[in-house]
């Protein structure tokens, strides 16, 4: 399922990124790698706040659906 | 760079690591400190304390070598090309995680390097342990805990780096990848030894792993070593069913993940709890609340600054009517005028507030000043032009007590009559009412029966008004002089008269010119006070985020919001942070937009404005602001729609640091920052400006002295070269003219030109409003022309630093000429409208520029409604 449909407050393991190369390694170089967990803290019509490994990232729509969890 | 035998050694380390914190620190530099990506865009060099040999270098944070913004890319080329000679890596220990992921890659690129755990004051009250001894020797290098804020062990890292550097110190790179990866590098590593530097083999391995194009072109890798080591990359990425950077992504963070648990250990309460900041992020992006907290700060903003009866006007008129100018009575010490016991008369405000006595006095002072003008014109009359100076002259040697002002022919003054009114100081406006007469007290009744409210003032009102006393200030308190009566007391006493040039400096120079830029130094303290709040809490970067649905409608990222928010402060730093924007289409087009939202001098303006024009509605500051949001918005729209912006922007990708109660300190020293800033602009810009304008105003190009006629003066005529470019905005006059030009040095010299050239006798704000009443053939229109030269001000290209600032990063005339074309063209249809469409609303004429208006309206609509352009 993508992330962005998932609800606030939920706690995923993602399963793969999708998106270009460059977002890709970006996302990567972040954290958002396979196998990481991820919360799900706020949600504003459909980009989201996402807690990562202690930070909180905001991802616009059209990338937390790349992101498959 | 193989000359340079400099000793450097580069912070490197995520955004908002602590980088530039621990650069201060180090170098005892000042630079600007933020939570916000693009705070730090380029790299600044600074003496390390105690060894002023050696550069300590602090560089735009990054997540990884592999650079994705512009100013990433100034971190990746100088780390992985210059080579520092040592590198001092920064990880916040928050967020150990993240941070050492590029922990692992620095230690592989070949350069000496120490690890400095950042924030350990939050993680020693976390409760967080963490295992130097132990992370150092998985990592092969040496880690210690700092904390940069507090100052805790900073320069006993720096030494470290320092020792590693002079000795050229490597540890063993470390064991990151595993299986088949660690196999494959192996592999590559052999295949191309001695083609590239020993120290950074692995990193080229990993390069050439990963296929980074970029990376092995630099290397000058041949193809047939590519071809060679292609098959066991093929063979790893089989096994692991993944592409190779993916795979190397990967690994590193199973590598971190398991050096983190042994070493670290986390306070798990504080990892299981809901924190705060996300209970406070569901609020503020919330759907629905989001914008309108954001309008909402931005009220209050300027409530506070502006607002009648808020906190900013009383310290902005204490600046302009008591420092700057007369004086002011120190606080606490005002009470009631009471006569001294050995007075001989009881003074007529005993018992008054200083308030109620200037009030009071108010209409004698005009009946004295409006009847000495009309009898000292009524004896010239009789007598000839110049008769009644020089008679005076002639009486005043004569006696012993020489007056100012002596009527030298009673039966002439018995026949002088002079129409006075009582003009309100504030709006201009002429203050309607009833005038009686009982004594030696002219009481004005309030009533409101249109502008007829005159008075004819004779000699024996005149006598009656001249002998009461101008209420004495010192008698309500301790009175302290304002800058512009000690400038006048300092004229008095070298008997520097009017009309000569020293007088003209001093008075219209300093005085008129300076003096105004820095009455507004509260305003802009509290606009300062304000961002520097928003940025340390951590909203920037949540602003963004919120901005960014509605930027993504016109093809913009909420990330050029940060730009556009930081213009607020001032127009240069915005522009240079248009370089966290990934793509250069969407920097250009950041850019170009930034400036338009007003920035701490165009906010002096408006303010100037709201207190001449629009006394009423303290909300026009706000509202600007939010016109300029409404400019960037339509302008980004019109401008995506051309060939040269086409296309999506980058998808939004932006680390929220935690929200955090600023310090005192923190707050105080960015609005101490700015505002000495200010004020060091206004002695080093504005100040020379002034004087140059005053000589300008002062000579006509025979170098005479045109004493009250400026009109013949060389600024006159220079205005009245480039008055017709103004004169369909309504301000076509030289006056008007050269305060815009002239706010191109700085956009609050705009306030500074026009209190000069306004002269006048009134108040500042009177002034003015008599100068922009001259400006219009029609007096009902002075507003709409005020409203057109504020708007114009505001939204053409900005103040000529950030115009070289922005030639700079746009990397080409042509794109630097677009931008100021642009913001040109869009400041001067704004104006355009606000007086020909005022002009035709209220009087009902229609000219050749109200149809140009109207034609030029429709083109920037077509512009921004038209269909999109279809991007191949």
């Amino acid at each position: 399922m993508p992330l962005s449909m998932m609800d606030v407050g939920a706690k995923f393991r993602i399963k793969t990124v999708g998106g270009n190369d460059s977002v890709r390694r970006h996302l990567g170089d972040m954290g958002f790698v396979e196998g990481a967990e991820v919360t799900i803290v706020a949600e504003m019509a459909g980009s989201l706040i996402i807690g990562i490994h202690e930070t909180r990232v905001a991802l616009n729509r059209e990338l937390a659906q790349k992101i498959l969890v | 760079m193989a000359t340079d035998t400099t000793t450097k050694i580069a912070l490197a380390g995520n955004p908002n690591s602590g980088k530039t914190t621990l650069f201060n620190e180090l170098t005892g530099s000042n630079q600007y400190v933020g939570n916000w990506p693009g705070v730090t865009v380029e790299e600044k060099n600074g003496g390390l304390k105690g060894h002023r040999d050696v550069v300590v270098q602090d560089l735009p944070g990054i997540y990884s070598l592999s650079p994705y913004s512009l100013e990433e890319k100034v971190s990746r080329n100088f780390l992985v090309n210059e080579k520092p000679t040592a590198i001092l890596n920064i990880v916040d220990g928050m967020n150990i995680e993240r941070n050492l992921y590029l922990t692992t890659q620095l230690a592989e690129i070949g350069v000496p390097m120490v690890v400095a755990v950042n924030m350990m004051d939050l993680v020693d009250r976390a409760g967080d342990k963490i295992d130097f001894e132990k992370l150092g020797k998985r990592l092969n290098c040496k880690v210690v805990g700092i904390s940069a804020q507090k100052g805790k062990g900073c320069c006993e890292a720096a030494e470290i780096a320092l020792q590693y550097a002079k000795e050229g110190r490597k540890g063993e790179v470390p064991h990151v990848f595993t299986g088949s990866v660690e196999h494959a590098i192996a592999h590559i590593e052999e295949s191309i030894q001695g083609k590239v530097p020993a120290a950074s083999l692995r990193w080229c391995a990993i390069k050439v792993f990963e296929r980074d194009a970029d990376a092995i072109a630099k290397m000058g890798m041949p193809a047939d070593v590519l071809a060679h080591v292609e098959g066991h990359i093929r063979d790893c990425e089989k096994e692991l069913d993944d592409d190779a950077e993916s795979i190397i992504t990967g690994q590193r963070y199973a590598f971190i993940q398991k050096l983190v648990s042994e070493c670290v250990v986390k306070n798990e309460k504080r990892v299981k709890g809901v924190k705060l900041s996300d209970r406070i992020d569901r609020i503020v992006t919330n759907r629905i609340l989001a914008i309108p907290v954001f309008c909402l700060s931005l009220l209050a903003m300027y409530w506070l600054a502006v607002a009648d009866g808020g906190p900013g006007t009383y310290f902005t008129d204490w600046a302009n009517d008591g420092f700057l100018g007369d004086g002011w009575h120190l606080w606490g010490t005002m009470h009631k005028a009471s006569t001294p016991k050995d007075a001989k008369e009881k003074l007529w405000y005993d018992g008054m507030d200083y308030e109620e006595a200037t009030g009071a006095f108010e209409p004698h002072g005009a009946n004295v000043e409006k009847w000495r003008d009309a009898y000292k014109g009524a004896y010239d009359e009789k007598k000839g032009e110049g008769a009644y100076e020089k008679d005076l002259a002639a009486f005043n040697e004569k006696n012993a007590d020489p007056s100012e002002f002596e009527v030298l022919d009673e039966e002439l003054a018995k026949t002088v009559k002079a129409d006075v009114w009582l003009k309100d100081e504030e709006s201009g406006e002429i203050r309607s009412g009833k005038v009686s007469i009982a004594g030696d007290k002219i009481s004005v009744e309030e009533e409101d029966e249109g502008d007829d409210l005159k008075w004819t003032c004779d000699y024996p009102l005149y006598k009656a008004s001249a002998e009461v006393g101008e209420p004495e200030a010192s008698d309500f308190g301790v009175w302290v002089p304002g800058v512009a009566s000690i400038c006048g007391d300092l004229c008095t006493r070298f008997g520097i008269e009017e009309g000569t040039l020293v007088y003209a400096l001093v008075n219209d120079g300093v005085v008129g010119g300076v003096c105004t830029v820095l009455g507004f130094v509260p305003v802009i303290a509290i606009v300062f006070l304000f961002l520097a709040f928003l940025e340390d809490c951590g909203y920037m970067a949540r602003v963004a985020f919120i901005m960014d649905r509605l930027f993504r409608g016109f093809g913009l990222s909420g990330k050029s919001f940060i730009p556009m928010l930081v213009g607020k402060g001032c127009g240069v730093p915005a522009v240079m942070a248009a370089r966290t924007i990934e793509n250069v289409r969407d920097q250009r087009m950041t850019i170009i937009l930034a400036t338009f939202m007003p920035c701490g001098a165009k906010t002096v303006i408006i303010t100037m404005f709201t207190a001449c024009f629009f006394r009423e509605y303290w909300w026009v500051a706000a509202a600007m602001d939010l016109m300029g949001v409404a400019i960037i918005v339509l302008g980004g729209i019109a401008l995506k729609k051309t060939r040269l912006f086409a296309g999506e922007a980058a998808p939004f990708v932006m680390e929220l640091p935690a929200y955090h109660l600023p310090t005192f300190r923190g707050i105080v020293t960015h609005t101490w920052e700015r505002v000495k800033a200010y004020v060091w602009k206004a002695g080093m810009v504005i100040f020379p400006a002034c004087v140059v304008l005053t000589l300008m105003m002062t000579f006509d190009w025979g170098f005479n002295v045109v004493g009250d006629d400026l009109d013949k003066s060389i600024l006159a005529s220079i205005g009245g070269w480039i008055g017709w470019f103004f004169a369909p905005l309504g301000f076509g006059n030289w006056q008007g003219a050269m305060a815009t030009i002239s706010a191109e040095i700085a956009k609050e010299q705009a306030t500074a030109t026009l209190a000069m050239v306004a002269g006048g006798d009134g108040s500042a704000a009177a002034n003015v409003i008599q100068l922009f009443k001259g400006f219009v053939s029609d007096e009902r229109l002075y507003k709409f022309s005020a409203l057109s030269f504020l708007l114009f001000n505001l939204f053409v290209p900005p103040c000529a630093v950030a115009i070289v600032n922005t030639f700079k990063e746009m990397g080409s005339q042509k794109w630097g000429w677009f931008a100021v074309g642009f913001q040109l063209f869009v400041g001067y249809v704004l104006a355009l409208n606000a007086f020909q469409i005022g002009s035709l609303v209220v009087t009902g004429s229609f000219g050749v520029w109200t149809a140009i208006t109207i034609l030029l309206d429709l083109f920037a609509l077509w512009m921004i409604f038209r269909p999109s352009k279809k991007v191949n």
